[in-house]
Order: structure tokens, then C-alpha cells, then sequence
């Protein structure tokens, strides 16, 4: 009987108490976050460097330092291949077969000796005298369809390369150019703008001084005799027949070179070349002249 | 630095001084006076420019009009380095004789020249037949380095199997040393141990004592027979002496 009064009890409190409706309700405990104020972008996070330490202070180590430890980079034992690599010349390739093709397009005038001036126009090549380059490094790449007859100075060679120039009737020169030289090889409009006089060609350094001295590699201060000679010993090594240049109609421009202190084809040193003008200067001054012919 | 004053009066100055040292050939740009007649009086002037004037209508400024037209932008100096000679080539070098520079600015100055003849000397102290030489050299001594190493591996090589022969009968002698010796000290270890007719400890006290005497005994025989092959020896000489002293007065 109890638990019935309890029942009818309840159900009487039940009835008396209002409707359940939005306006008596709470929300679930927990359901409610409370929002706090941070300050700064993140809300006064530490801007993910973590907590305490030297990730927090952002005291970042040098590079390869390992706090202490013997540092990897160190690790090894020092191998030497490359020491003073930073202080060696450097010579960006052109292949042949590039060489062949600014000739089929007709990028660069044949009938004229190329020189690394005309073939920088192309905009085939380009080198950074700045970065210790030293001009053409021309390689053998496409040296079986070389088949142009050309007169060209680069500054690098092999000895293929010389052979698949000179069995077409052509003739090669390394030459040297000391980096301000070819600052103005690379750029002339640049350098005639500056209305400066042309400087000389300084001479190469002792450690390259074998390499353009030596009729093997056609260089511009060896012996012209000792080309000759050379370019027949080629022929016979790679067997060929070396093509007779004093027959060629195009006898005189194949024999054209530059003057060891020469920069452009053309061009003395000396000379002021305006553009805007259209004309050249030269000097009458004697000393001037004594000067540039040093 | 060097400072060029582009004045009228220091310009003809100038001229002046250069001209004895430079003359420059660009007659082709001078010769261009032709006789064209011009009406020249101010107010034909003025209203040319007014009609230029109004033509303008880039709204660029004076000096970047100048520069669009090919002339140099402005005639007086703006900034400390618009005085310098390198600018004045500049502008010769771009804007041609018009511009009104000397063009014997382009070349160096006597002391330039100077300067410049005393850096080569440092810079390049040795003329190529020079350079080339001393290359040369160091090559051939080189070369020469390395012959000499060869030519000493190659006697050492021929030397090689002699060497080799004499460090195996080294070894081998130094072997057989060792060999004998341990059997010796073997027969004096077993006959010490003989003589107690018991197996002892090495590292007894009374075994060493023994061994010692016994070592002993063996080095006293050793050199009795070492003096007495030494006594026979010297016997057999004499007797082959005396043979020979009896046999030299018979003949």
C-alpha cells in the first residue's frame, strides 16, 4: 500500500510542476566550454617553439653543430679531390652538335671566324666569368655530324673535337681570355656604352700557360710550324686526310686570328667604339699607343 | 677621384689641355652643318617652343624626356657623382657627341696609365717566354722525380727474392734454435726428475736447485768439449807441422 501512496504521490507533484519547455531546461554538464581571453595572435601560445629550453630561446645552432657530439661532417676522414675546386677556372661545355646546329639555323655567319662573342648571340651558350668560368669548353658531343667548315676560337678543346674540325677543312684556337675580358666578350653593347678605350688581353696564368702554349691543343701562343705539324700528325691518327686550307677560296678567312692582346675580331686595343655615333676612335697620343701595344 | 666640371669655361679649358695629347677622328659627325636657312628670331622661337610645348603630352619630366628622345637628360650636374669621368664616358658612350663630353675622356690619364703598368708588373711579373720556360722546367724536374723513384723500386725489386731468401733461413735458423734449445732444457727437466724418482712440481724449490746444478754440470761439459775439440785441433796442426818439417829435409 505504501509504495502505491508514494506512486500517486509523485504523480501528483508530476502533474502540478510545469511542462518541460525551452524555457526550463539547462544544458549537459560539460556540454559548455567557457571561452578564455588569450592574448596576443595565438591566444599567448608560444608561437611553436615549445617550452623552456633552447627550442623556446630559438637559439639555433650552426649549421652541422650537434651540441657537442663529434659533428658528422666531421666524422669522416678528409678526402682531398676537390681541394681549392673553388679556385679552379671552369669552362661550361658547347657541344658539336649544338655548335652544328646554330650553323644549320644560321644563327652565326659562317664566313667569318666565330669566336665566343658571335656564338654568346646565338643565346645558345651563356657562362658567368664572375663564377670562375673561363669561356668554351667545346665537347665532343655530335662529333660523327659535325660537318661544317668554320674557323672558331674557344677557350677549351679535345683532341676529338680539333680532329672532327679540321677533317672538315676548318681550323680551331684555344685562347685564353682573363675574366674582364670576357666580361666584355659577353656583353660589347654593355661595354661600349661605358665609352671606355678596349683594353688589352692580359696573358694567361703559369698553371694554364702549358696548356695554350702547346700545338697539340691548337693554342693561341704556340708555334704556327708546330700547328702545322700537329695537325697533320692528327689526320694521321684518326685517320683522315687533312683537307689543304692554302687551296681553300676561303683560304684568308680561315687563316685570321686574333692578336694575343686582342679582345674582339676587328677591334684594337685602345680603340673607343660609339655606338650612337656610329663611329671609332683612336688614339694618336704616342705614349697612349706605346700603352695599348704593351 | 677624378672630377670633371662640365662648365663651358672649364670645358674649353680642358679642351684645351687634352686636345695637344688627343685628337680624335669623327670628322663625320662635326660635318654636319648643312646651309639651310632659319628663321631664327625670337619670336619664331618662342613659338615653336610653345607649340613643342604643347605637342608633350607624356607628362614625363624633363629629364626622362631627354632620355626617351636619346639626349642625356640633364646638362648641370644633379650629384657629386655626375662630376666624376666615368659618368662623362658614360654619357659619351650613350648619347654620342651630342651629349658634349670630350670623347678624349675615354682614355686613360697619364697617371692612370702609370698606375695601371705598375698593378701588371705585379700582377704578371714574368713575360710568357718566361712563364713558359719555368714551366717547362718544372715539368722536366718532375719527370725526373719520377724516373728516379722507378729506377730505385726497380733495383730494390731485383734485390727482392734475395732478401726474401735470407729472412726465411733467418727465420728458420732461429727456429731450429729454439727447437734444440727447448729439447735440451726437455732431457734436463726429465732427467732432474730422475734423479728423485718422483714426479715433482717444476716450481719446487729442491727441482730448481737441481736444475740449476745440473745446467750447470751441462755447461762445465759443454766447454770441457769445446777445449778438448779446441786441444785436437791444435794437435792435428802440429802433427801436420811436424809431418812437414820431417819431410822437407829428406828431400
Amino acid at each position: 500500500m505504501g509504495s502505491r501512496q508514494i506512486v500517486e504521490k509523485s504523480l501528483t507533484l508530476l502533474r502540478s510542476l510545469p511542462r518541460i519547455s525551452l524555457n526550463n531546461i539547462r544544458d549537459n554538464p560539460g556540454s559548455k566550454k567557457t571561452q578564455k581571453r588569450g592574448r596576443g595572435q595565438h591566444g599567448g601560445d608560444k608561437h611553436g617553439s615549445g617550452n623552456k629550453g633552447s627550442g623556446q630561446r630559438q637559439n639555433f645552432m650552426r649549421l652541422g653543430y650537434e651540441t657537442g657530439n663529434n659533428p658528422f661532417y666531421l666524422r669522416v676522414p678528409q678526402e682531398h679531390y676537390y681541394r681549392g675546386h673553388h679556385h679552379r677556372r671552369q669552362y661550361p661545355p658547347l657541344s658539336l652538335l649544338t655548335l652544328q646546329r646554330i650553323i644549320d639555323t644560321n644563327r652565326v655567319d659562317v664566313t667569318v671566324p666565330i669566336d665566343i662573342a658571335s656564338i654568346v648571340k646565338t643565346g645558345f651558350y651563356s657562362f658567368f666569368p664572375d663564377q670562375k668560368h673561363f669561356g668554351i669548353n667545346l665537347i665532343d658531343e655530335g662529333v660523327d655530324i659535325f660537318e661544317a667548315k668554320i674557323n672558331i676560337e674557344v677557350q677549351w678543346a679535345s683532341e676529338q673535337v680539333i680532329a672532327a674540325i679540321e677533317r672538315n677543312g676548318g681550323v680551331i684556337t684555344t685562347a685564353y681570355y682573363d675574366p674582364h675580358s670576357l666580361f666584355l666578350l659577353r656583353n660589347p653593347k654593355k661595354f661600349f656604352e661605358t665609352g671606355q678605350a678596349i683594353p688589352r688581353r692580359m696573358i694567361p696564368p703559369p698553371d694554364a700557360i702549358e696548356y695554350y702554349t702547346s700545338a697539340e691543343n691548337r693554342g693561341y701562343l704556340a708555334d704556327p710550324d708546330q700547328i702545322s705539324e700537329a695537325r697533320l700528325k692528327l689526320a694521321q691518327k684518326y685517320g683522315y686526310k687533312l683537307p689543304v686550307i692554302e687551296n681553300d677560296p676561303k683560304y684568308n678567312m680561315l687563316c685570321e686570328r686574333k692578336d694575343p692582346r686582342q679582345i674582339f675580331y676587328g677591334l684594337e686595343p685602345g680603340w673607343v667604339v660609339n655606338l650612337k655615333d656610329e663611329c671609332i676612335l683612336k688614339p694618336k697620343d704616342e705614349e697612349l699607343k706605346r700603352f695599348y701595344s704593351l | 677621384m677624378n672630377i670633371y666640371v662640365r662648365s663651358r669655361l672649364f670645358r674649353s679649358n680642358l679642351i684645351n689641355n687634352l686636345i695637344c695629347f688627343y685628337s680624335t677622328s669623327t670628322p663625320e659627325v662635326i660635318d654636319q652643318n648643312d646651309r639651310v636657312l632659319i628663321d631664327d628670331s625670337d619670336e619664331t622661337t618662342a613659338r615653336e617652343n610653345e607649340i613643342e610645348k604643347k605637342r608633350n603630352k607624356s607628362g614625363l619630366s624633363a629629364a626622362h624626356l631627354n632620355i626617351m628622345n636619346g639626349r642625356r637628360p640633364y646638362e648641370t650636374p644633379k650629384h657629386l657623382s655626375h662630376l666624376t669621368v666615368k659618368h662623362n664616358r658614360k654619357l659619351y658612350g650613350k648619347y654620342g657627341s651630342e651629349s658634349g663630353v670630350n670623347p678624349s675622356l675615354c682614355w686613360p690619364t697619364k697617371l692612370d696609365i702609370q698606375e695601371a703598368l705598375e698593378y701588371e708588373s705585379v700582377a704578371f711579373p714574368y713575360t710568357i717566354r718566361e712563364v713558359m720556360e719555368s714551366a717547362a722546367l718544372r715539368k722536366q724536374e718532375e719527370k725526373l722525380k719520377i724516373q728516379k723513384r722507378e729506377t730505385d723500386i726497380a733495383a730494390k725489386y731485383a734485390k727482392l727474392e734475395q732478401w726474401k731468401k735470407e729472412l726465411r733461413d733467418k727465420l728458420a735458423k732461429k727456429a731450429a734454435e729454439a727447437e734444440s734449445a727447448k729439447i735440451k732444457k726437455e732431457r734436463l727437466v726429465e732427467e732432474v726428475r730422475r734423479h728423485f724418482g718422483f714426479t715433482l712440481d717444476p716450481r719446487d724449490e729442491r727441482f730448481q736447485e737441481m736444475l740449476a746444478k745440473r745446467e750447470k754440470e751441462q755447461r762445465k761439459l759443454e766447454k770441457q768439449a769445446k777445449r778438448d775439440a779446441k786441444e785436437k785441433m791444435m794437435f792435428a796442426k802440429l802433427q801436420q807441422k811436424n809431418v812437414e818439417i820431417k819431410d822437407t829435409p829428406k828431400r
